[in-house]
């Protein structure tokens, strides 16, 4: 805002003119600042009040969500060691990467009861799957229609294979999960149902249903499972479910549900083909078997956090119940002004 | 003082005199040797020279430099450059953020400001357009036409008629007045609003009407165009004759033409040539403090920002494993190889993933709030407008809001500022009888102050009230002074004040319509009072006065009387008295003398003690009141004695040395033995509410600083007046006054006088500052006030003093600087500005404070009365000196206080923001993973938290605008910047760790499993829309917690921003297209709301991020309450109408009552402040020389001239 002398000059000459029009402002209550305002002060009632409202609603909370949480029963088992013979262990690199058959039996026992659907997991940890090169290397127009086969240009390394494009191309894709699991109960088999483990809006909008995989697993370096060219991507439940990438380096991803119930005392036998090379960079392999309840699987922090912070504010509205009985300071006492207490002096 | 000279003879002559008395307001221009020719009235001759046309632009872009020059301006500053910088960064590979992240919020921060830019640009414009559009009259062939301003050309014969602004430099030919003079205005130039004469010359008198006119062919030789106000040189050549011409001639574009109903010129210099023109200055811009520091805020966090990148550029070149298989490096990759190029790298890729850590937005929104603060709050604060000169506040920038309320210095200047520059004769004392039954502005203050309300008395019906008289009292009044005890002397008095004084009668000689034109206003004011006691003075030749007596023992009988004037003695600053030897038609022969109470009393005859000791009592009452006092006597003469002194004055008057010196020694030998009259008390009348206005702003803990041109007796005067100092308060005066610097002075030697100054100086400074000290270290001492003369300060500001002056005046509650140049006004500002460190306002009303307001970080200029210049140099300008309690207590502690909260809320939001991307990139093996979606990210500044903070920075107030004022010691918070310390930094950051934390942790820890009935499981990006989401409603919510008043406003915003984020994510989570992006967030807030687990974490983490925050502002109210808060609570249950009646006090006195009780409560005994003050025309001078405008040096000069005219001016149709 520059100002000179000539538009002063200007100013006045225009003034003179309107020197007859009132220049009062007019009144507002925006421009003379007077909206109307709820004017909150922390007053004791209102602090300890808002304490109590918060502990009130939130003990409640806990409890509902805690025992959501104990309904849940879970089963994990590590089995990325265990799965190696003992004596390969001392290369587990070389024996995952060699020929050697790779089957591996363990027993689960169930300790309490399980009701159907029962949802099996596998999990890692200490895979990256949301390493930045890992995430990106994907081509989600490629994924959805057979027109964009050709757009691979995020999905290096793993974009064609001798010239061809890969479909699904990228790294995601590439290393896809390939241990499988075969369930038995008393030496019957435990019939596993993959479908339906992927996200509906997945499966109907990402996914197309005519597009086939090209090309797959066709480089020099085979990543991880391979997939049926006669199925269109959509019905690929697994690969649907992988390459939604988890948030943390140690994820679970569902595998399919188990949909009868299982007895307190029940051991399962997994026979599982343990091809998925985590060894080289020490990641662990679990299974995972578990219930939902209507809050989700076994998760008793949401129910610890809301009893704690309830907790906490039914003590602090206690506490300063107490303390304002004990030493009361009185509201808006003009000895605690700054200029009273120390005239002259600062805060 | 011939100031035209052949300009082909001795030019070089003139260039040498002329920097001595040249006064530029910018800087100053080399002056061309060429001169210009021009040929009037004859367009064609002055074609082939193409002077520039009379159009002017103001504007700063046009059509086609708007966007380059614009876009310059805007990468001008640091925050934008880093912006860009970091836009380039992500338009490459390594950023893991798409470029739309960075170029989106920058885009539109620059849009934004390009707007603001263009449409102030287009005002201008539009200002520029309407003043070469307005018309002005042109000779062509023999009418007068009328053209627009742009297309006047030089050379072209205008003809101005009154009131009329010159479109141009005008070089003046003739008026309607008879001697070829005309009356302009100055005001838009210097300030000034006395009204100045030019003159044409004599032999163009008659080129007047059309047909004469265009018989002019003149041919005006001149200097080149240059921005020196107040000089001119050139040539008129008319037929074959030169005459010479001088400022006294020229008509500056700027000026107005008064009290003439036209004048005829030739058009000189034109546009952007005019001395105005090239006088433009753009008013360096100013930057708040508060903004500076914010600098210095940015620049922490960037290097919190650089310290972030570090960790995670060494994390990644650790953690990177070629053994990490499903990362598919390649032999070829640089991942693969060299760690150091890992960490290089992703240090610039985390750059662009946490450039979000700076607030792009800050500035902008910073800058739309104090916009909005000064254009709609201050300009149209109903409170700060003068209804009687019809003066709203005017905001001239809106930089400095916040710096108004962080002032902690007050440099005002008096005349015009303080006062009216009105004086109104006010009270007498005569033989030992105090009349006179006003009350003071300071006598009400102190009133009020124990408690009382003083009424404004109503005056006697018939009491005359006219500009420089405020007196009444029915024992004076109306001839009723006859029936006093000592009628005789009150005629004295009356007579004393009719006869001895320098004053020029003009117009009418009847008492109403009579005007006194007078060397200062305090002898108008006295001649007035005469007046009105029936002792009219009406006309004055060299040697006589001529006064109307109205006799009332008569019986109302009027008697013309003629006083031949003998001598007189003149005022100057060392005599403090002037005397007038008079003869009355009866041949009695007296001496009146006027002048300052010890003078006159060191004079007087022996005896009347009695009379002399009251005196002195009402004196000193009258001094304490803030009234400027003279001492009025008489010597009657015997002839003999006179005829013999006389002698000896004529001798000393033909003196060729010393001659002043030898008047001053023969006017002792008859000024003695003088009758005591009395005295006569006059109001240098304050602007409204003065007083309590600087009482308030000292209870704020601002400190006031009074810088004036006026004699050292006056500015203390007013220094009483205005309670900055009072008789309880131990005053240092340093003054050039004293007998050392005077026998120096004396001497004559310009060394020596320098030297013994600064000694002097030296001592005195040193003297005070121990005593000063001294004080400082008991508890109760007295305040201490320093009162220093422009003189001392010179040589007090002189590098060697500088430390000494400054530590002495900081521990001086109030300073009073008298006799300062407009040069040392601006000294002294940066002397505390820069010195001390410390917040400084000035404001002023005149060009003479031009250089003080532009010094101090805030320059206020008080508009409405005197000239522009002022206000055109100011940030503010106000009507009142008053206005500057609501200006700072209410707009200035709120706007810094809002601006605080502001910057201090943008730094959390983006730094809570910017954790929680940090936190999640330990998770992701360092690899500069982006947590959010890129959209969310740019949009989550300009968007999703944007309007929430711009309501908290234009309505958050803490206490109403009435508490502000009644209790001003909240504004101590921002004098120590209570809200902009580290320390508030710290719990602001401390505050986004934890809440991001929160943020972060609780999602991530609890979204693991299964989250729905259905044993289905999140993916990223489903966990970073949840940890969003959450963000926005925290942070949002924020805003409620830390606002002191919640307008619906604010629940608007804050609900709307909340729903914009849940529409827009409904939206974009909801569409996919064709584009080849990576789709990742589709559907992702459906999937996220179809589970349970959403509600529950979406209450869980905003409450329990929230209630940190809430119970550390309770525990900060409870234990260590700010002051306004304890303020708040006082008043919790008032609601804001109940504030207009806050100061209303109870008991109410009459105001006979009241008056006796505040004139009671005045100190007395303590006293020996008489109120002496008188401006004698000497200090005119003294500016006017500095200014380079030649003033009348002497009183009597005044009298002298008008004398020679030898007929009574009678007002012309």
């Amino acid at each position: 805002m520059s100002s000179n002398t000539a538009s002063s000059s200007a100013g006045s000459g225009d003034s003179s003119a309107a020197r007859k029009n009132s220049k009062r402002p007019k009144y507002s209550k925006f421009t003379q600042q007077e909206l109307p305002a709820c004017k909150p002060i922390l007053t004791p009632g209102w602090v300890i009040s808002t304490f109590l409202i918060v502990s009130v609603i939130f003990i409640p909370l806990g409890v509902i969500s805690l025992f959501a949480s104990q309904d849940v029963v879970e089963i994990v088992d590590r089995y990325d060691n265990d799965c190696i013979p003992a004596p390969a262990r001392t290369n587990k690199v070389a024996f995952i990467q060699g020929a050697a058959p790779k089957s591996c039996n363990r027993t689960l026992t169930v300790t309490k009861r399980m009701k159907q659907p029962i949802y099996v997991y596998y999990q890692l940890e200490n895979f990256y799957q949301n390493h930045r090169r890992y995430v990106k290397s994907r081509s989600d127009s490629q994924l959805r229609s057979p027109k964009f086969e050709n757009q691979i240009s995020a999905c290096k390394p793993e974009d064609d294979a001798g010239g061809k494009p890969i479909v699904p191309c990228g790294l995601i894709a590439w290393s896809l999960f390939n241990d499988t699991y075969t369930l038995s109960r008393n030496n019957t088999p435990l019939a596993v149902n993959k479908k339906g483990i992927a996200w509906k809006s997945d499966k109907e909008h990402k996914f197309g249903n005519k597009v086939f995989p090209k090309n797959f697993q066709k480089g020099n370096l085979t990543g991880g499972a391979t997939l049926n060219p006669d199925i269109p991507l959509s019905e690929q439940e697994d690969l649907i479910v992988w390459m939604r990438t988890a948030a943390l380096p140690t994820f679970r991803k569902l595998y399919g549900k188990i949909e009868t119930d299982l007895e307190n005392g029940d051991t399962i036998q997994v026979t599982l083909q343990n091809n998925y090379n985590t060894y080289s960079f020490s990641g662990k392999k679990k299974l995972v078997l578990s219930t939902t309840s209507w809050l989700g699987g076994k998760n008793d922090f949401l129910g610890i956090a809301y009893l704690t912070v309830g907790g906490i504010c039914f003590f602090l509205a206690l506490a300063f119940t107490i303390m304002y009985l004990v030493k009361p300071r009185r509201l808006g006492d003009p000895s605690y002004l700054s200029w009273n207490r120390n005239p002259g002096g600062g805060r | 003082m011939v100031r035209s000279s052949s300009l082909n003879g001795d030019s070089s002559a003139s260039h040498r005199r002329t920097p001595s008395r040249t006064v530029t307001l910018g800087h100053i221009q080399p002056q061309a040797p060429s001169c210009r020719t021009v040929y009037c009235n004859d367009r064609d001759s002055n074609m082939p020279v193409r002077f520039k046309g009379n159009s002017i632009s103001t504007t700063k872009y046009n059509v086609f430099t708007f966007l380059p020059k614009g876009l310059f301006e805007q990468f001008r500053r640091i925050a934008n450059i880093y912006f860009l910088g970091i836009s380039c960064l992500s338009l490459t590979p390594i950023s893991p953020v798409s470029p739309i992240t960075n170029v989106a919020p920058l885009s539109m921060v620059l849009l934004v400001s390009l707007i603001k830019e263009a449409f102030e640009d287009w005002k201008r414009f539009q200002n520029d357009m309407s003043i070469n559009n307005s018309t002005v009259e042109i000779l062509q062939g023999q009418q007068w036409v009328p053209i627009p301003w742009r297309k006047l050309q030089v050379g072209d014969i205008v003809k101005i008629k009154q009131d009329a602004f010159f479109p141009a430099d005008i070089l003046f030919l003739s008026s309607t007045n008879p001697d070829g003079i005309c009356y302009v205005e100055t005001a838009n130039l210097d300030g000034e609003t006395n009204l100045k004469i030019r003159k044409a010359l004599e032999r163009t008198w008659d080129y007047l009407v059309p047909e004469k006119a265009s018989e002019f062919k003149g041919e005006i030789q001149c200097e080149q165009p240059n921005n020196s106000l107040y000089t001119f040189t050139g040539n008129l050549v008319v037929q074959k004759q030169t005459l010479p011409l001088s400022p006294d001639q020229l008509l500056l574009r700027g000026c107005s033409l008064r009290n003439t109903e036209y004048i005829v010129g030739a058009v000189v210099f034109t546009g952007h040539e005019t001395k105005v023109m090239m006088n433009a200055m753009n008013a360096p811009s100013k930057r708040s403090t508060l903004e500076k520091k914010l600098d210095k805020l940015i620049i922490t966090i960037f290097c919190v920002l650089l310290t972030m990148c570090l960790i995670g550029a060494i994390g990644c070149s650790i953690v990177t494993d070629r053994e990490d298989l499903y990362l598919g490096l390649q032999k070829s990759d640089w991942e693969y190889h060299n760690r150091l190029a890992i960490g290089f790298f992703t240090f610039f890729t985390l750059i662009t993933l946490f450039s979000s850590i700076i607030p792009i937005s800050l500035y902008v929104s910073i800058e739309m709030i104090k916009f909005i603060q000064s254009t709609q709050f201050i300009n149209r604060d109903l409170n700060m407008y003068h209804a009687e000169t019809n003066t709203p506040a005017l905001a001239r920038t809106s930089n400095l809001n916040e710096e108004l309320g962080q002032v902690e210095y007050i440099f005002s200047d008096k005349t015009g500022t303080l006062t009216r520059n009105l004086m109104e004769f006010f009270k007498c004392s005569i033989g030992g009888i105090s009349y006179g039954c006003g009350v003071t502005e300071i006598e009400r203050g102190i009133a009020q102050r124990n408690g009382l309300k003083v009424h404004e008395e109503e005056r006697s019906t018939g009491a005359i009230r006219e500009k420089g008289f405020n007196f009444d009292d029915p024992r004076l009044m109306r001839g009723a002074w006859r029936n006093e005890p000592d009628p005789d002397l009150c005629k004295e008095l009356f007579r004393c004040l009719a006869i001895c004084h320098t004053v020029l009668p003009e117009g009418d000689e009847s008492p109403e319509k009579i005007v006194y034109q007078a060397a200062s206003p305090d002898e108008a004011a006295l001649v007035t009072a005469a007046k009105n006691f029936g002792f009219f003075f009406y006309r004055r030749t060299p040697t006589t006065v001529y006064v109307r007596e109205s006799h009332v023992e008569k019986m109302g009988k009027i008697q013309d009387v003629a006083y031949e004037i003998l001598n007189v003695l003149e005022f100057n600053s060392t005599r403090k008295r002037q005397s007038v030897v008079c003869r009355y038609p009866d041949g009695r022969l007296v001496l009146y003398c006027k002048g300052a109470d010890n003078v006159i009393f060191e004079r007087l005859a022996d005896g009347m003690d009695d009379v002399r000791k009251v005196t002195r009592e009402h004196l000193e009452h009258f001094g304490s009141s803030g009234l400027r006092t003279l001492c009025l006597a008489y010597r009657d003469l015997d002839p003999e004695t006179y005829n013999s002194w006389n002698e000896k004055f004529i001798q000393a008057k033909s003196a060729l040395r010393d001659r002043e010196k030898k008047l001053d020694e023969v006017a002792e030998l008859i000024e003695k033995d003088l009758t005591l009259i009395g005295s006569t008390a006059i109001e240098d009348k304050l602007q409204e509410g003065v007083p309590n206005c600087i009482e308030t702003l000292s209870r704020a803990g601002i400190k006031i600083w009074v810088l004036t041109g006026d004699k050292m007796e006056t500015a203390i005067n007013i220094a009483y007046a205005c309670n900055l100092i009072n008789n309880d308060m131990k005053q240092f005066i340093i003054s050039s006054e004293t007998d050392a610097i005077r026998e120096a002075e004396e001497r004559g030697d310009q060394v020596e006088i320098a030297r013994v100054i600064k000694e002097e100086v030296k001592k005195e400074l040193r003297k005070s500052l121990e005593e000063a000290q001294l004080y400082m270290h008991t508890v109760a001492g007295p305040k201490l006030a320093l009162v220093i003369d422009g003189k001392c300060l010179m040589y007090a500001l002189d590098p060697s003093l500088r430390v000494t002056l400054l530590s002495l005046s900081l521990n001086c509650t109030s300073v009073v600087c008298c006799r300062v140049s407009p040069l040392q006004k601006a000294q002294v500002t940066s002397l505390v500005r820069k010195g001390a460190k410390k917040i400084t306002l000035s404001i002023g009303d005149g060009a003479n404070d031009v250089s003080m307001i532009q010094a101090a970080h805030v320059g206020i200029g008080i508009s409405g009365m005197e000239g522009m210049q002022a206000v055109m140099a100011s940030d503010f300008a106000i009507a009142q000196f008053r206005f500057l309690t609501d200006l700072l207590l209410v707009h200035g502690r709120w706007s810094y206080l809002r601006i605080c909260k502001v910057v201090m809320y943008f730094f959390y939001k983006n730094l809570t923001f910017t954790l929680t991307q940090f936190w999640f990139t330990f998770r992701t093996g360092f690899s500069g993973q982006r947590f959010y979606d890129d959209w969310f990210q740019s949009l989550y500044n300009v968007f999703f938290t944007a309007l929430p903070v711009i309501v908290l920075g234009l309505f958050e107030k803490d206490v109403s605008a009435s508490l502000s004022k009644r209790y001003p010691e909240l504004y101590r918070e921002g004098i120590r910047n209570s809200f902009f310390k580290w320390r508030v930094v710290a719990v602001w950051a401390t505050s986004a760790v934890y809440q991001s934390l929160v943020c972060y942790l609780f999602v991530t820890t609890s979204s693991f499993g299964a989250i729905n009935s259905s044993g289905k499981i999140f993916g990223l990006w489903d966990v970073s829309t949840l940890v969003f989401t959450c963000l926005v409603i925290a942070v949002n919510v924020r805003i409620l917690l830390m606002s002191n008043s919640i307008t619906r406003w604010h629940y608007i915003t804050v609900g709307g921003s909340i729903l914009a984020w849940l529409v827009f994510a409904f939206v974009y989570c909801g569409i996919t297209t064709s584009r080849d992006r990576n789709e990742n967030v589709y559907f992702v807030i459906y999937v996220l709301m179809s589970t349970f687990y959403f509600y529950f974490t979406l209450l869980l983490i905003p409450a329990v991020s929230l209630l940190g925050d809430f119970i550390y502002q309770w525990v900060e109210r409870w234990f260590y309450p700010y002051d306004y808060q304890i303020v708040q609570e006082i008043h919790r249950h008032e609601s804001d109408a109940s504030k207009a009646d806050h100061l209303e006090i109870e008991n109410e006195l009459t105001p006979q009552e009241a008056r006796s009780y505040a004139i009671s409560q005045l100190p007395r005994e303590l006293s020996k402040h008489t109120g002496f003050a008188f401006d004698s025309p000497g200090y005119e001078s003294f500016f006017a020389s500095q200014l380079g405008v030649y003033a009348p040096q002497k009183a009597w000069d005044v009298a002298r001239r008008a004398s020679m005219r030898s007929r009574p001016k009678v007002p012309k149709k």
